[in-house]
């Protein structure tokens, strides 16, 4: 895997436990993973060691869908999430990035962790998705989806 | 967060799609009718899994339709994205046109030497 990571640090204005909710159980992660407009029309999330994901991404007018699959590599709950993330088909199977059209050089395989840290009433959370480089569309995917969170929370 | 091909608009991925010879065979043959994945291949030296890859990517970019029926799941030409392909191209027509204007003019000109010739 390369080096490259895109970082991100917020604080929450909810308890960890419900900011693990959020990470952890799918009719919440479809909630609010995904960029502004996106939506989440399956999300199987299989919270074991070696547990598979398997996501969906659907595009604002809905017309496109992007598939992921996953491997879950460590639980420690409710303050540590190590999952796997690749491109794939429905059915789960890995796509090359070069089928997806990706540009040279894109992972095969990237590496998301969630640090979760109790402040009492908030949570400090810090993403990590390593084999993605900083300042990558992937970025912002994430930005918009920890809006879209913050905003759920305040409901 | 992955996201593939969601800053690329849908031309990129209909053209990425055609960028094969593999798959615009496949195109070809689609257009003469329907056809099976295991039919598809026969033309090709390719295991069925490759292909079967080659038709997603397809499938992906709209190009095809696969049957959803377990056993017999025949594929189908959609040629939507063509025709947005085709009204793509449009927009530089009128520069072939002004150069078939340009060879009209070179034509008449010889004629009217010729003429003159004689």
């Amino acid at each position: 895997m390369s080096k490259d990571a895109i970082v991100i640090e917020r604080i929450f204005d909810a308890p960890i436990e419900d900011i693990w909710k959020m990470w952890t159980q799918p009719e919440y992660f479809q909630k609010w993973y995904g960029p502004k407009g996106f939506t989440i029309p399956v999300a199987e999330i299989n919270l074991s060691v070696g547990g598979k994901r398997r996501i969906c991404m659907a595009s604002p007018d809905g017309n496109m869908k992007m598939w992921t699959t996953g491997e879950h590599l460590e639980i420690s709950s409710t303050e540590r999430l190590v999952y796997t993330e690749s491109m794939s088909d429905e059915e789960g199977n890995i796509l090359s990035p070069a089928e997806m059209g990706m540009p040279e050089g894109y992972p095969v395989k990237t590496e998301i962790t969630v640090s979760l840290e109790s402040l009492g009433e908030g949570t400090k959370m810090v993403l990590t998705h390593a084999g993605l480089p900083a300042d990558s569309p992937g970025a912002s995917g994430w930005n918009q989806a920890f809006d879209k969170l913050e905003e759920y929370l305040n409901k | 967060m992955i996201m593939a091909n969601y800053n690329d608009d849908q031309l990129s991925q209909i053209f990425s799609a055609l960028a094969h010879s593999t798959r615009r065979a496949i195109l070809a043959r689609l257009a003469e009718g329907e056809a099976t994945v295991n039919e598809l291949a026969e033309p090709f030296d390719m295991s069925l899994p490759a292909i079967s890859k080659h038709i997603k990517v397809l499938e992906r970019a709209g190009l095809i339709i696969q049957g959803q029926k377990a056993q017999y799941r025949p594929c189908t030409i959609d040629v939507t994205p063509l025709q947005e392909i085709s009204s793509w191209t449009e927009q530089y027509r009128h520069i072939w046109e002004r150069s078939f204007d340009r060879m009209d003019d070179y034509i008449n000109q010889l004629n009217t030497k010729e003429k003159k010739d004689e």
